[in-house]
């Protein structure tokens, strides 16, 4: 299965639209304009890492994708395999699992072993596209690698690659400076770290590599004394049990293996602002106005937290409580810069008064879903598009569109001055919307999706995944425009196939990411 | 195997003893209580947890300070007005006479608790502890003293402001307290976690830090101690480099009577003195909160 365009990003009158690891550049008309490709050989990968061998044994699912752009980028991190993986991997290491109970605790611990030091090869995958207000210069994530890349716009949908940076930990979303000099980027350790939009790979390189080898916590703010060599901190008086004693012993003993550390940091200028001891899921930087800036950030533990901008973002405003599930998009409509719509695992969507920490609304999403689809009973939301199509009097209302995950639909909210939301309209889609974003110039919708290819039998995935919907005066409604202007124009020949050739599970490993953030109570009680 | 189960059952037979027993005068044993020295912080665990400070109810754990059902505002009415949808209308549960104001956070078998309740009578303080079993031996220790002090002729019966809770504050810490609630925090004898990789799971970081000045109100103090000299260093580095704490000079700490039960009565500082272990303490004050000027140059309307 090919990939769909998965990320939209409008910039003026251009339109971004990250498919894969690939960036293409289209007119608001969907003409083709130019693409940015992701290396197929990194080389000189400026954080060391990627350039470790591939010669992992990749895992038997990875292996089973014949060969692509997935076997030449870097080797992905070790992750946990999943249950039928870990199995298979048992059968081939160990003998078959009809052993005796004696011998199945050895075999498990086998087996957690194996899980973790599998490498499976993984697509990069952007993740998301953000762009400076000013439109010169245009930010992406890829995931699978951890980077941050930034290009420079010439405005025509011209991109040029200007830096990559690979954060030590996977950034989940990224916001930029009102002043368009810093990025804010959180990441999957619950971390923001500011980096400066601007950096040469240059002054990187007259770095000493040495500072690689220091500690692996050796963040700026992080740690205030940076320990050159280990140095035990337990001592004699603080541990009592003879097994730890023991273990102190030796430790002294093994000093000299001291210093290899495995993480390596990131060397390039880079400042940890804020933390949640949870996984961020999004940053937002929101203004009531004047001069100052706030951040906005959001996890998978239920919390908003509003913090002060840049030089004092270590003092925390407020927070917004109220979620009973992770929060996973956050949108502050330009129109109404006070409001802050968030939704994530729960049924509603909820509207705050950010400032303030103070709820204003909340609506049920999930009873719109049920009309559409009833046997649903929990929605993951993966976009709010909050935009207000221009109109001859000035101003008009504020949509709010929100997306959620496999639901082939929009749905359509009006936001009321009073910050509540009122339904208007369900869009059912051909398919699963991935992301939605306002073409300002036109008044119309763009929408990336996941076509159902196999049910209607019309074209390529790539070439039936961007949707345009404009509004209908007639019907008062919004509709998917099916002519020949809202189709892609002028991609090349490769690029128009599904070149991309990927298992249907890859695709929907890829492209269904957020459900996943749900809390099981799985665990047991201790 | 057989020994292990023994141990289970008696443990599982002496806590329902205990609890059915509401008269019970004598306090429970710690042995039947014990647990595994560290918890992960960051895996999910099964904790209960108010969405926000305004949805915890407070009235088990501190029966004599709930605002009496006549007294609570009459807001429910004009509440259940409003439409079915809204969080607005969810039924708050009832509030106490007094905010909690003093947090000991991993408060272990609550020593300091128990040694702090008579200091500071007419404050609550409150316990907060990651392990299920701790807790549970603190609830029931604090049960205990409340009824053998029942019959106290003090207008605040004994012990009754103070409780305990099972918690994981790295994560929750906002969800139980509101901005600028509380007067004092204690950090007594935390899980050092020595490997580095494990650093990020210390009770006290840069980020973290930033929370514990969110929840404590200007002039409130953090009291920390431990008998680990890396881990003292650690603690110390990040509170004085958070811009919103200073350190309390040493004859400040030492006037301070806080500091000395901490020395003296927390669990851990017995155990210190046992093995005759040295013991760090440091004190941070919550500084006044800075102006927020709007110093971030030329800025254009976001988005």
């Amino acid at each position: 299965m090919a990939l769909p365009y998965s990320v939209l990003k409008v910039c003026g009158d251009i339109v971004f639209a990250a498919r894969g690891g690939d960036i293409y550049s289209f007119t608001t008309g969907l003409e083709y304009i130019s693409a940015w490709r992701y290396p197929a050989k990194q080389a000189n990968a400026p954080s060391g890492p990627s350039s470790e061998p591939a010669a992992a044994s990749p895992a038997p699912a990875a292996a089973a994708a014949p060969a692509s752009p997935a076997s030449e980028c870097p080797p992905a991190k070790r992750r946990r395999v999943e249950p039928e993986d870990e199995s298979a991997s048992a059968a081939q290491t160990a003998e078959p699992e009809t052993t005796e109970a004696k011998n199945k605790k050895p075999q498990q611990q086998q087996k957690k072993k194996t899980g973790h030091q599998k490498h499976s090869v993984e697509l990069p995958i952007i993740q998301g596209l953000y762009t400076t207000t000013d439109d010169r210069y245009v930010v992406a994530i890829t995931g699978s690698d951890k980077t941050i890349w930034v290009f420079e716009h010439d405005g025509a949908g011209n991109l040029k690659q200007l830096s990559q940076r690979m954060m030590s930990k996977r950034p989940c979303s990224l916001a930029i400076t009102p002043d368009n000099k810093t990025i804010l980027s959180a990441d999957k350790f619950g971390d923001v770290f500011a980096l400066p939009l601007i950096y040469s790979e240059q002054q990187q390189q007259q770095q000493p590599k040495e500072t690689e080898a220091s500690s692996a916590a050796s963040t700026p703010v992080s740690t205030p004394s940076t320990p050159q060599s280990f140095k035990p901190q337990a001592n004699e008086l603080t541990i009592h049990t003879k097994r730890n004693l023991k273990a102190l012993a030796n430790q002294k003993l093994g000093l000299k293996h001291a210093g290899s550390a495995k993480t390596v940091d990131p060397v390039f200028e880079h400042t940890l602002l804020l933390g949640h001891v949870s996984m961020l899921t999004a940053i937002a930087v929101a203004s009531k106005g004047d001069a100052r800036y706030y951040i906005i950030t959001a996890d998978r533990d239920e919390h908003i937290r509003v913090s002060r901008g840049m030089p004092q973002a270590h003092v925390i405003e407020g927070f917004c409580l109220g979620h009973d599930e992770f929060v996973s998009r956050l949108c502050i409509p330009a129109s109404r810069p006070e409001v802050l719509i968030s939704g994530g695992g729960d049924d509603e969507l909820f509207v705050w008064d950010w400032a303030a920490g103070k709820l204003l609304a909340k609506t049920n999403l999930l009873s719109h879903v049920q009309k559409l689809l009833p046997a649903i009973n929990k929605i993951a939301v993966i976009r709010i598009l909050a935009c207000r199509p221009r109109q001859e009097d000035g101003n008009g209302p504020t949509w709010v569109f929100a997306v959620c995950e496999r639901i082939p639909a929009l749905f359509a909210y009006g936001l009321l001055q009073d910050g509540t939301l009122q339904h208007c309209q369900t869009i059912p889609t051909p398919g699963n919307p991935l992301d939605v974003e306002f073409l300002e110039s036109t008044s119309q919708l763009l929408l990336a999706m996941d076509p159902d290819v196999a049910s209607s039998g019309e074209g390529s995935v790539a070439s039936s995944s961007l949707r345009v919907l404009s509004w209908e005066p007639a019907t008062a409604g919004w509709q998917l425009v099916d002519n020949e202007s809202s189709r892609i124009k002028g991609l090349p020949a490769a690029d128009d196939g599904d070149a991309v050739v990927l298992s249907a599970e890859d695709v929907q490993r890829a492209l269904y990411t957020t459900e996943s953030l749900r809390k099981t109570n799985s665990e047991p009680a201790e | 195997m057989t020994a292990l189960k023994n141990k289970r059952q008696k443990r599982e037979e002496y806590r329902a003893a205990i609890q059915q027993d509401d008269g019970a005068t004598e306090l429970p044993r710690k042995k039947f209580y014990r647990q595994r020295a560290h918890a992960n912080p960051f895996s999910d665990h099964q904790l209960i947890y108010p969405p926000s400070p305004d949805h915890m109810d407070w009235s088990s754990l501190y029966p004599d300070y709930v605002v009496p059902e006549e007294d609570a505002p009459a807001e429910d009415q004009d509440a259940s007005a409003k439409e079915d949808e809204t969080y607005l209308a969810d039924k708050l549960p009832r509030r106490l006479t007094q905010d909690i104001e003093v947090a000991d956070i991993g408060c272990g078998f609550g020593g300091l608790l128990i040694a702090l309740a008579p200091v500071m009578p007419q404050t609550l303080i409150l316990g907060l502890e990651i392990r299920v079993s701790v807790t549970q031996y603190v609830q029931d220790r604090i049960k205990v003293l409340r009824q053998q002090n029942a019959a106290s002729p003090l207008p605040q019966k004994p012990y009754s402001n103070i409780a305990c809770l099972r918690a994981n504050t790295m994560k929750f810490l906002p969800n139980f307290f509101s901005k600028a609630q509380l007067s004092k925090i204690f950090i007594c004898f935390p899980d050092p976690h020595f490997k580095v990789r494990k650093h990020k799971q210390r009770i006290v970081s840069a980020t973290l830090n930033s929370e514990y000045a969110y929840v404590l109100r200007p002039g409130g103090v953090v009291y920390t101690i431990t008998d680990v000299p890396d881990l003292h260093e650690w603690m110390v580095g990040h509170f004085e480099k958070h811009l919103s704490f200073e350190r309390l000079t040493t004859e400040e700490e030492d006037s301070d009577p806080c500091v000395a039960i901490m020395r003296t009565e927390t669990e851990e500082g017995k155990k210190v003195e046992r093995h005759s272990g040295a013991k760090y303490v440091a004190c941070f004050r919550r500084k006044q909160e800075l102006p927020y000027e709007g110093d971030v140059g030329d800025v254009k309307m976001l988005q």
